[in-house]
Protein backbone atom coordinates (compact mmCIF):
# COMPACT_ATOMS: atom_id res chain seq x y z
CA UNK A 1 0.00 0.00 0.00
CA UNK A 2 1.35 3.40 -0.84
CA UNK A 3 1.86 5.87 1.63
CA UNK A 4 -0.59 8.54 0.25
CA UNK A 5 -3.66 6.09 0.43
CA UNK A 6 -3.87 6.09 4.49
CA UNK A 7 -6.79 3.92 5.67
CA UNK A 8 -8.16 5.28 8.46
CA UNK A 9 -10.31 3.31 10.85
CA UNK A 10 -12.98 5.29 12.55
CA UNK A 11 -16.03 4.20 14.77
CA UNK A 12 -16.41 0.76 12.52
CA UNK A 13 -16.16 3.17 9.27
CA UNK A 14 -13.33 2.98 6.86
CA UNK A 15 -12.42 5.99 6.18
CA UNK A 16 -10.05 6.34 2.53
CA UNK A 17 -8.87 9.55 0.79
CA UNK A 18 -7.46 9.65 -2.23
CA UNK A 19 -4.98 11.97 -2.74
CA UNK A 20 -3.05 10.99 -5.96
CA UNK A 21 -3.98 10.70 -9.40
CA UNK A 22 -6.07 7.92 -9.16
CA UNK A 23 -4.40 5.24 -11.78
CA UNK A 24 -5.14 1.84 -12.75
CA UNK A 25 -2.57 0.62 -10.06
CA UNK A 26 -3.38 2.91 -7.46
CA UNK A 27 -7.02 1.87 -7.73
CA UNK A 28 -6.47 -1.66 -7.50
CA UNK A 29 -4.09 -0.96 -4.70
CA UNK A 30 -7.05 0.57 -2.71
CA UNK A 31 -9.44 -1.99 -3.78
CA UNK A 32 -6.69 -5.17 -2.55
CA UNK A 33 -6.59 -2.82 0.99
CA UNK A 34 -9.80 -1.34 1.83
CA UNK A 35 -10.82 -5.21 0.93
CA UNK A 36 -8.16 -7.09 3.83
CA UNK A 37 -8.84 -3.55 6.20
CA UNK A 38 -12.45 -4.72 5.83
CA UNK A 39 -12.76 -8.06 5.92
CA UNK A 40 -10.33 -7.80 9.38
CA UNK A 41 -12.04 -5.69 11.57
CA UNK A 42 -15.53 -6.28 10.46
CA UNK A 43 -16.41 -2.61 9.16
CA UNK A 44 -20.07 -1.15 9.10
CA UNK A 45 -19.34 1.01 6.45
CA UNK A 46 -16.81 2.84 3.97
CA UNK A 47 -15.79 5.79 2.82
CA UNK A 48 -14.15 6.70 -0.08
CA UNK A 49 -13.30 10.77 -0.67
CA UNK A 50 -12.55 11.46 -4.19
CA UNK A 51 -12.70 14.87 -3.71
CA UNK A 52 -8.74 15.40 -5.18
CA UNK A 53 -9.54 13.19 -7.88
CA UNK A 54 -9.22 15.32 -11.53
CA UNK A 55 -10.53 12.36 -13.94
CA UNK A 56 -12.50 8.98 -13.77
CA UNK A 57 -12.76 6.85 -16.89
CA UNK A 58 -14.79 4.36 -17.62
CA UNK A 59 -12.06 1.64 -16.30
CA UNK A 60 -11.86 3.45 -12.63
CA UNK A 61 -15.60 3.59 -12.13
CA UNK A 62 -15.75 -0.46 -13.12
CA UNK A 63 -13.09 -0.68 -10.10
CA UNK A 64 -15.20 1.79 -8.12
CA UNK A 65 -18.57 -0.18 -8.64
CA UNK A 66 -16.38 -3.43 -7.86
CA UNK A 67 -15.12 -1.74 -4.50
CA UNK A 68 -18.85 -0.98 -4.02
CA UNK A 69 -20.59 -4.10 -4.41
CA UNK A 70 -17.74 -6.36 -2.75
CA UNK A 71 -18.00 -4.19 0.44
CA UNK A 72 -22.21 -4.87 0.17
CA UNK A 73 -21.51 -8.47 -0.17
CA UNK A 74 -19.09 -8.03 2.86
CA UNK A 75 -22.27 -6.56 4.62
CA UNK A 76 -20.81 -2.95 4.89
CA UNK A 77 -21.96 0.49 3.23
CA UNK A 78 -20.18 2.08 1.22
CA UNK A 79 -20.54 5.71 -0.36
CA UNK A 80 -17.92 7.48 -2.78
CA UNK A 81 -17.86 10.97 -1.51
CA UNK A 82 -16.44 14.47 -2.83
CA UNK A 83 -16.63 13.79 -6.96
CA UNK A 84 -15.68 16.68 -8.48
CA UNK A 85 -18.38 18.91 -10.77
CA UNK A 86 -16.60 18.18 -13.77
CA UNK A 87 -15.53 14.46 -13.30
CA UNK A 88 -19.67 13.89 -12.50
CA UNK A 89 -20.89 15.81 -15.89
CA UNK A 90 -17.84 13.66 -17.66
CA UNK A 91 -19.23 10.31 -16.69
CA UNK A 92 -22.90 11.34 -17.09
CA UNK A 93 -21.82 12.48 -20.84
CA UNK A 94 -20.18 9.37 -21.38
CA UNK A 95 -23.53 7.38 -20.26
CA UNK A 96 -22.05 5.72 -17.20
CA UNK A 97 -23.20 4.58 -13.90
CA UNK A 98 -22.25 3.99 -10.70
CA UNK A 99 -24.40 1.41 -9.58
CA UNK A 100 -22.65 -0.45 -6.51
CA UNK A 101 -21.92 2.41 -4.80
CA UNK A 102 -24.10 4.99 -2.76
CA UNK A 103 -22.71 9.24 -3.14
CA UNK A 104 -22.98 11.32 -1.32
CA UNK A 105 -21.55 15.25 -1.53
CA UNK A 106 -19.82 15.84 1.57
CA UNK A 107 -17.50 13.25 3.85
CA UNK A 108 -20.05 15.21 6.49
CA UNK A 109 -23.11 13.46 5.20
CA UNK A 110 -21.94 10.26 4.20
CA UNK A 111 -21.01 9.89 7.57
CA UNK A 112 -24.22 11.08 8.44
CA UNK A 113 -25.79 8.61 6.25
CA UNK A 114 -23.32 6.19 8.17
CA UNK A 115 -25.27 7.24 11.43
CA UNK A 116 -21.76 7.74 12.46
CA UNK A 117 -22.71 11.43 13.95
CA UNK A 118 -24.87 10.33 16.22
CA UNK B 1 -21.99 15.22 20.08
CA UNK B 2 -19.65 16.00 22.97
CA UNK B 3 -17.12 18.27 22.30
CA UNK B 4 -13.93 16.08 23.32
CA UNK B 5 -15.66 13.52 20.50
CA UNK B 6 -16.31 16.59 18.42
CA UNK B 7 -12.82 18.28 18.66
CA UNK B 8 -11.10 14.30 17.64
CA UNK B 9 -13.04 13.88 14.66
CA UNK B 10 -12.90 17.54 13.37
CA UNK B 11 -8.62 16.24 13.72
CA UNK B 12 -9.14 13.52 11.81
CA UNK B 13 -10.97 14.74 8.97
CA UNK B 14 -8.61 17.27 8.75
CA UNK B 15 -6.20 14.83 8.17
CA UNK B 16 -8.31 12.73 5.63
CA UNK B 17 -10.16 15.17 3.59
CA UNK B 18 -7.91 17.29 0.47
CA UNK B 19 -7.64 21.20 1.28
CA UNK B 20 -10.46 23.65 0.56
CA UNK B 21 -10.35 26.27 -1.43
CA UNK B 22 -12.87 28.79 -2.34
CA UNK B 23 -12.72 27.28 -5.62
CA UNK B 24 -13.52 24.15 -4.77
CA UNK B 25 -16.68 25.33 -2.16
CA UNK B 26 -17.97 27.73 -5.17
CA UNK B 27 -17.81 24.96 -7.80
CA UNK B 28 -19.57 22.24 -5.30
CA UNK B 29 -22.18 25.07 -4.55
CA UNK B 30 -22.86 25.66 -8.20
CA UNK B 31 -23.11 22.01 -8.94
CA UNK B 32 -25.83 21.71 -6.01
CA UNK B 33 -27.62 24.99 -6.71
CA UNK B 34 -27.46 24.62 -10.82
CA UNK B 35 -26.65 27.49 -10.96
CA UNK B 36 -24.29 31.07 -11.31
CA UNK B 37 -23.88 32.24 -7.71
CA UNK B 38 -24.66 35.57 -8.76
CA UNK B 39 -27.95 34.05 -9.38
CA UNK B 40 -28.98 32.54 -6.34
CA UNK B 41 -31.97 34.57 -4.44
CA UNK B 42 -31.23 35.85 -0.74
CA UNK B 43 -32.91 33.19 0.83
CA UNK B 44 -30.90 30.32 -1.20
CA UNK B 45 -27.21 32.56 -0.19
CA UNK B 46 -28.21 33.07 3.28
CA UNK B 47 -29.20 28.79 3.68
CA UNK B 48 -26.08 28.12 1.33
CA UNK B 49 -24.02 30.00 3.97
CA UNK B 50 -25.66 28.33 7.02
CA UNK B 51 -24.32 24.95 5.63
CA UNK B 52 -20.65 26.51 4.94
CA UNK B 53 -20.13 27.75 7.99
CA UNK B 54 -20.61 24.47 9.63
CA UNK B 55 -18.54 22.74 7.46
CA UNK B 56 -15.91 24.80 7.35
CA UNK B 57 -15.62 24.72 10.76
CA UNK B 58 -14.89 20.97 11.01
CA UNK B 59 -13.02 20.46 7.62
CA UNK B 60 -10.94 23.65 6.78
CA UNK B 61 -7.77 23.53 7.90
CA UNK B 62 -7.23 26.87 9.85
CA UNK B 63 -8.25 30.38 8.17
CA UNK B 64 -11.97 29.09 7.66
CA UNK B 65 -12.91 32.91 8.84
CA UNK B 66 -11.13 34.16 5.55
CA UNK B 67 -12.77 31.67 3.36
CA UNK B 68 -16.18 31.91 4.71
CA UNK B 69 -15.77 35.61 4.27
CA UNK B 70 -14.84 35.35 1.01
CA UNK B 71 -17.55 33.29 -0.05
CA UNK B 72 -19.85 35.14 1.37
CA UNK B 73 -18.67 38.12 -0.98
CA UNK B 74 -18.47 35.65 -4.12
CA UNK B 75 -22.18 34.39 -3.32
CA UNK B 76 -23.63 37.97 -3.18
CA UNK B 77 -22.03 38.55 -6.59
CA UNK B 78 -19.19 41.16 -5.19
CA UNK B 79 -15.82 40.60 -6.91
CA UNK B 80 -13.21 38.03 -5.19
CA UNK B 81 -9.72 38.36 -6.76
CA UNK B 82 -9.59 34.11 -6.86
CA UNK B 83 -13.23 33.93 -8.39
CA UNK B 84 -12.88 31.15 -10.66
CA UNK B 85 -13.78 32.47 -14.15
CA UNK B 86 -15.94 29.92 -16.28
CA UNK B 87 -14.18 29.52 -19.72
CA UNK B 88 -12.22 33.44 -20.60
CA UNK B 89 -10.08 31.67 -23.00
CA UNK B 90 -7.15 33.74 -24.26
CA UNK B 91 -6.43 33.22 -28.52
CA UNK B 92 -5.23 30.09 -28.83
CA UNK B 93 -1.70 30.08 -30.17
CA UNK B 94 -1.19 26.86 -32.38
CA UNK B 95 1.59 24.62 -31.41
CA UNK B 96 2.87 21.47 -32.42
CA UNK B 97 1.88 17.57 -32.31
CA UNK B 98 2.41 15.87 -28.86
CA UNK B 99 2.88 12.00 -29.85
CA UNK B 100 2.70 9.76 -26.63
CA UNK B 101 4.04 6.18 -27.13
CA UNK B 102 1.96 3.47 -25.28
CA UNK B 103 3.72 0.61 -23.72
CA UNK B 104 2.34 0.12 -20.55
CA UNK B 105 0.15 1.30 -17.66
CA UNK B 106 2.30 4.10 -17.07
CA UNK B 107 1.80 5.80 -20.31
CA UNK B 108 -2.07 5.71 -20.08
CA UNK B 109 -1.50 8.58 -17.34
CA UNK B 110 1.04 10.28 -19.23
CA UNK B 111 -1.44 10.34 -22.16
CA UNK B 112 -4.00 11.92 -19.78
CA UNK B 113 -1.49 14.84 -18.41
CA UNK B 114 -0.56 15.46 -21.98
CA UNK B 115 -3.80 15.75 -22.86
CA UNK B 116 -4.68 17.94 -20.02
CA UNK B 117 -1.93 20.13 -20.84
CA UNK B 118 -2.67 20.75 -24.42
CA UNK B 119 -6.00 21.45 -23.21
CA UNK B 120 -5.12 24.07 -21.24
CA UNK B 121 -2.63 25.44 -23.36
CA UNK B 122 -4.70 26.35 -25.69
CA UNK B 123 -7.85 27.81 -23.93
CA UNK B 124 -9.94 25.03 -23.35
CA UNK B 125 -12.49 25.46 -20.36
CA UNK B 126 -11.81 23.31 -17.21
CA UNK B 127 -14.72 21.36 -17.36
CA UNK B 128 -14.19 20.58 -21.19
CA UNK B 129 -10.09 19.92 -20.26
CA UNK B 130 -11.93 16.74 -18.19
CA UNK B 131 -13.67 15.87 -20.73
CA UNK B 132 -10.30 15.83 -23.06
CA UNK B 133 -7.98 14.05 -20.65
CA UNK B 134 -10.53 11.35 -20.04
CA UNK B 135 -11.31 10.35 -23.65
CA UNK B 136 -7.52 10.42 -24.33
CA UNK B 137 -7.54 8.03 -21.13
CA UNK B 138 -9.87 5.77 -22.68
CA UNK B 139 -8.23 5.50 -25.91
CA UNK B 140 -4.39 4.94 -24.38
CA UNK B 141 -6.19 2.22 -22.40
CA UNK B 142 -7.91 0.51 -25.28
CA UNK B 143 -4.43 0.25 -27.13
CA UNK B 144 -2.20 -1.04 -23.97
CA UNK B 145 -5.23 -3.78 -23.02
CA UNK B 146 -6.18 -4.84 -26.47
CA UNK B 147 -2.82 -3.98 -28.61
CA UNK B 148 -0.11 -3.80 -26.07
CA UNK B 149 1.41 -1.15 -27.91
CA UNK B 150 0.65 2.36 -29.58
CA UNK B 151 0.67 5.47 -30.12
CA UNK B 152 -1.77 8.97 -29.17
CA UNK B 153 -1.03 11.69 -30.93
CA UNK B 154 -2.93 15.21 -29.95
CA UNK B 155 -3.08 18.32 -32.42
CA UNK B 156 -4.00 21.08 -31.80
CA UNK B 157 -5.65 22.88 -35.24
CA UNK B 158 -6.92 25.99 -36.63
CA UNK B 159 -9.24 26.34 -39.51
CA UNK B 160 -10.95 28.76 -40.69
CA UNK B 161 -10.97 30.29 -37.57
CA UNK B 162 -12.19 27.28 -35.42
CA UNK B 163 -9.62 26.26 -32.92
CA UNK B 164 -9.98 22.30 -32.28
CA UNK B 165 -7.85 19.29 -30.91
CA UNK B 166 -7.20 16.47 -32.48
CA UNK B 167 -6.82 13.34 -30.88
CA UNK B 168 -5.33 10.24 -32.84
CA UNK B 169 -4.62 7.22 -30.64
CA UNK B 170 -3.00 4.03 -33.36
CA UNK B 171 -1.87 0.54 -32.86
CA UNK B 172 -1.03 -2.49 -34.97
CA UNK B 173 -2.88 -4.54 -32.56
CA UNK B 174 -5.53 -7.86 -33.62
CA UNK B 175 -7.72 -4.91 -34.83
CA UNK B 176 -11.77 -5.50 -33.81
CA UNK B 177 -13.81 -8.12 -35.60
CA UNK B 178 -17.15 -7.06 -37.54
CA UNK B 179 -19.16 -9.02 -35.00
CA UNK B 180 -17.69 -7.42 -31.82
CA UNK B 181 -17.62 -3.83 -33.43
CA UNK B 182 -21.21 -4.32 -34.08
CA UNK B 183 -21.82 -5.75 -30.31
CA UNK B 184 -19.68 -2.55 -29.37
CA UNK B 185 -21.38 -0.25 -30.87
CA UNK B 186 -24.97 -1.59 -29.66
CA UNK B 187 -23.46 -1.54 -26.52
CA UNK B 188 -24.23 -4.90 -25.67
CA UNK B 189 -20.59 -6.04 -25.52
CA UNK B 190 -18.77 -6.47 -22.16
CA UNK B 191 -14.83 -7.56 -22.36
CA UNK B 192 -13.14 -9.33 -19.04
CA UNK B 193 -11.39 -6.64 -18.09
CA UNK B 194 -13.09 -2.85 -18.79
CA UNK B 195 -16.84 -2.78 -19.30
CA UNK B 196 -16.49 -2.73 -23.00
CA UNK B 197 -17.73 0.38 -23.26
CA UNK B 198 -14.81 2.92 -23.15
CA UNK B 199 -14.94 3.59 -27.19
CA UNK B 200 -18.82 4.66 -27.58
CA UNK B 201 -17.57 6.39 -24.32
CA UNK B 202 -15.23 8.46 -25.94
CA UNK B 203 -17.90 8.67 -28.81
CA UNK B 204 -19.85 10.33 -26.79
CA UNK B 205 -17.54 12.88 -25.85
CA UNK B 206 -16.01 14.00 -28.78
CA UNK B 207 -17.14 16.33 -31.80
CA UNK B 208 -16.52 13.75 -34.07
CA UNK B 209 -15.17 10.29 -33.73
CA UNK B 210 -13.69 8.22 -36.89
CA UNK B 211 -12.87 4.47 -36.20
CA UNK B 212 -10.62 2.46 -38.80
CA UNK B 213 -10.39 -1.27 -37.66
CA UNK B 214 -9.69 -4.19 -39.23
CA UNK B 215 -8.99 -8.04 -37.78
CA UNK B 216 -5.14 -8.33 -38.50
CA UNK B 217 -4.63 -4.34 -39.70
CA UNK B 218 -4.90 -2.90 -35.86
CA UNK B 219 -6.73 -0.05 -34.96
CA UNK B 220 -7.38 3.74 -35.73
CA UNK B 221 -9.35 6.39 -34.14
CA UNK B 222 -9.65 9.99 -34.89
CA UNK B 223 -11.51 12.27 -33.37
CA UNK B 224 -11.67 15.74 -32.93
CA UNK B 225 -12.99 18.38 -29.67
CA UNK B 226 -14.11 21.98 -30.64
CA UNK B 227 -12.44 24.63 -28.77
CA UNK B 228 -15.54 26.59 -27.24
CA UNK B 229 -13.88 29.90 -26.28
Amino acid sequence: MRDSVPIISIRDCLLVSIQAELGDALAREVQDALMTRASEEGCKGVVLDISSVQLIDTYITRVLSDIGRSVRFMGAACVVVGMRPAVAMTLVEMGMDMSGVDTALSLESALERLELLR
Amino acid sequence: MNTTVEAKLAQILQGAVSPITLESVLARLGAVARRRPEELGEREREAMLGVLRVSLRLFARGGEGDLIALCEKALRGGAVDKVPTLGGAPTPEIGGLRRIEIANEADITTARFEAWAEAARIGVPKFSAVKVATAVSELARNIFFYAGSGVVEIQPRRERGKVSLRVVARDNGPGIAPEKLRAIEAGTYRSERGMGRGLMAVKKLVDSFDLDTAPGRGTTVSCEFRVVA
